[in-house]
């Protein structure tokens, strides 16, 4: 499998106030890769080093085929980024932005460019700084577009936005890729959107990469299993218990596993434990409850992921 | 690539690029307007007095012009957190080249247009015997003058706004601590030797000192 983006060992350091600790990531090339995490825990600044807007303090990045930072602007020139907020400059009208922007990118489809002027009904006139921030959003994603990408880093595109505006923009990048086959790796906390669209997901928290997987093993293998008479080791089961947290006074336990599937049920027995129930998790829970898992006291055991 | 980032760079300094170069065609007409053949020796001299006195707007105009449109040349930037320019596909050496180029090519406009009026006002004065013009080395110093405002701050602005701090910060710090050497009737003084390296050649601002003279003997 060949991948887009290739983070190895990646540290990065902002003072005292932030780290990314030691951080390995592959986007798989043609994926739909999203990058979820709450607020603060590295996403943006991960998509600005994997630009080359940030140098790291060690660690290797390749996006494309392409060292970053040593050559960011070939890896540039083939990466459709829309930022978390909208950069560009706010004197500038929809058609002097759009023709500024093209100016710098071989690749540039004016005709496309054109056609999604019209499907996102922006006025060519309208100068940025005044334009509705679903209209920014919007235009944001058809300059990324419009360059006709083979990566689209897409940094919490739809944030803040209504849910037609993010509609709209989804379905032009859905659109590109199934044509394109390219590349997508989307930051958002919005994780139902991610949900419907991603097929592979990575999970931030506080500088870590807690999570790195394929969207469907993510969603059914995070399960809450309630187990009486557990085993006190569970290293010996196929699956990963994150968290166990008594319940009742029985000597029941719920579990919080990972990489879980139904043919692993027996496994419990063998280990002693009676699995008495199993209870599904959609991603929002699973991402919470993994992202919990990883905060709790030290008195809990966690195993790591 | 350069046609588009000198058309952001006139957007944003458009009045100021337009006014300077008003005011740049304007000086050298006005400094002549009291010129004439049949001076004699003492009036030739008020006359020179009078060149003289609007030789100041000169280096003021050369230096505002250089600060304030090196300042413009950054502000989308600024505004957007440097976030679009460097995410844009070239190196940033040749990023800052093209705004510097930008700059120089909108600075070229006051410039011409000094020379142009200096060349005007030149040709159609009457000036007594023994006085020359010199629109050329005018509007040379000229030129030299906006390069050389203009690049210094290009590059202090291009810095971030800690940059832009710790050189004001250095700057304000050197005055706080001669005011205090006045106050405790010190002798020493901390900034006349700056001042001196600077503004004497062959410091950066000795450009800027001076007599500017359009008329000379």
């Amino acid at each position: 499998m060949s991948h887009a983006v290739e983070i190895q060992n990646l540290v990065y350091r902002v003072k005292k106030a932030f780290t990314l600790q030691d951080l390995s990531l592959k986007v798989p090339t043609g994926s739909i890769y999203g990058f979820l995490g709450p607020n603060g825990s590295g996403k943006t600044t991960t998509i600005r080093l994997l630009l080359g807007l940030l140098r790291p303090a060690s660690g290797s990045i390749t996006v494309l085929g392409h060292p970053i930072p040593a050559d960011a602007p070939g890896a540039l020139r083939r990466i459709g980024y829309v930022p978390e907020a909208p950069h560009l400059d706010p004197t500038m009208s929809v058609t002097e932005a759009i023709w500024f922007h093209s100016r710098f990118y071989p690749t540039w489809d004016a005709v496309w460019a054109g056609r999604l002027v019209k499907d996102f009904e922006l006025d060519p006139k309208r100068l940025f700084g005044k334009l509705s921030k679903g209209q920014k959003g919007k235009l944001m994603i058809l300059l990324a577009l419009a360059q006709r990408p083979e990566l689209l880093v897409l940094d919490e595109p739809t944030d803040g936005l209504d849910p037609v505006v993010r509609r709209d923009m989804l379905s032009a990048v859905l659109d590109y890729v199934s044509q394109h086959d390219a590349t997508v790796f989307i930051s958002s906390h919005l994780i139902h959107e991610l949900e419907r669209i991603c097929d592979w997901v990575g999970v931030m928290d506080n500088g870590r990469l807690v999570a790195d997987v394929e969207m469907e093993r993510f969603k059914t293998g995070m399960k809450r299993l309630k187990v009486s008479h557990g085993p006190a080791n569970t290293s010996a089961l196929p699956f990963r218990v994150l968290t166990r947290t008594p319940v009742g006074s029985n000597g029941s336990e719920m579990w919080l596993v990972r990489d879980w599937s139904p043919e692993m049920a027996p496994s419990v027995a063998a280990a002693g434990g009676e699995l008495q129930q199993i209870i599904d998790l959609d991603l929002e829970d699973g991402f919470v409850e993994l992202l919990r898992s990883f905060r709790v006291p030290k008195t809990t055991e966690v195993t790591n992921v | 690539m350069f046609k588009a980032i000198l058309y952001q760079q006139w957007k944003w300094t458009r009045l100021i690029v337009a006014l300077g170069t008003v005011v740049a065609f304007t000086i050298p007409i006005f400094s002549l307007s009291s010129s004439g053949a049949d001076l004699d020796h003492r009036a030739a001299a008020v006359f020179l007095g009078h060149v003289q006195g609007w030789g100041v707007f000169y280096p003021t105009l050369a230096g505002t012009l250089g600060v304030l449109v090196a300042i413009g040349l950054w502000a989308p930037d600024h505004r957007g957190r440097h976030v679009y320019s460097l995410a844009l596909p070239i190196p940033r050496w040749r990023y800052v080249a093209l705004r510097y180029l930008a700059g120089l090519t909108l600075l070229a406009a006051p410039v011409a247009a000094l020379a142009l009026g200096a060349v005007i006002a030149s040709a159609t004065a009457s000036l007594p015997v023994g006085l020359h013009s010199y629109p050329i080395g005018l509007a040379f110093r000229f030129t030299l003058a906006i390069l050389v405002a203009f690049t210094l701050f290009f590059a202090v602005s291009s810095g971030t706004a800690r940059t832009a701090a710790t050189i004001l910060g250095t700057v304000a710090g050197l005055v706080v601590v001669q005011v205090l050497l006045s106050a405790t009737g010190s002798q020493l003084n901390i900034l006349m030797p700056i001042a001196n390296a600077l503004l004497t050649a062959p410091g950066p601002f000795a450009i800027f000192t001076g007599r500017w003279m359009l008329i000379d003997v």
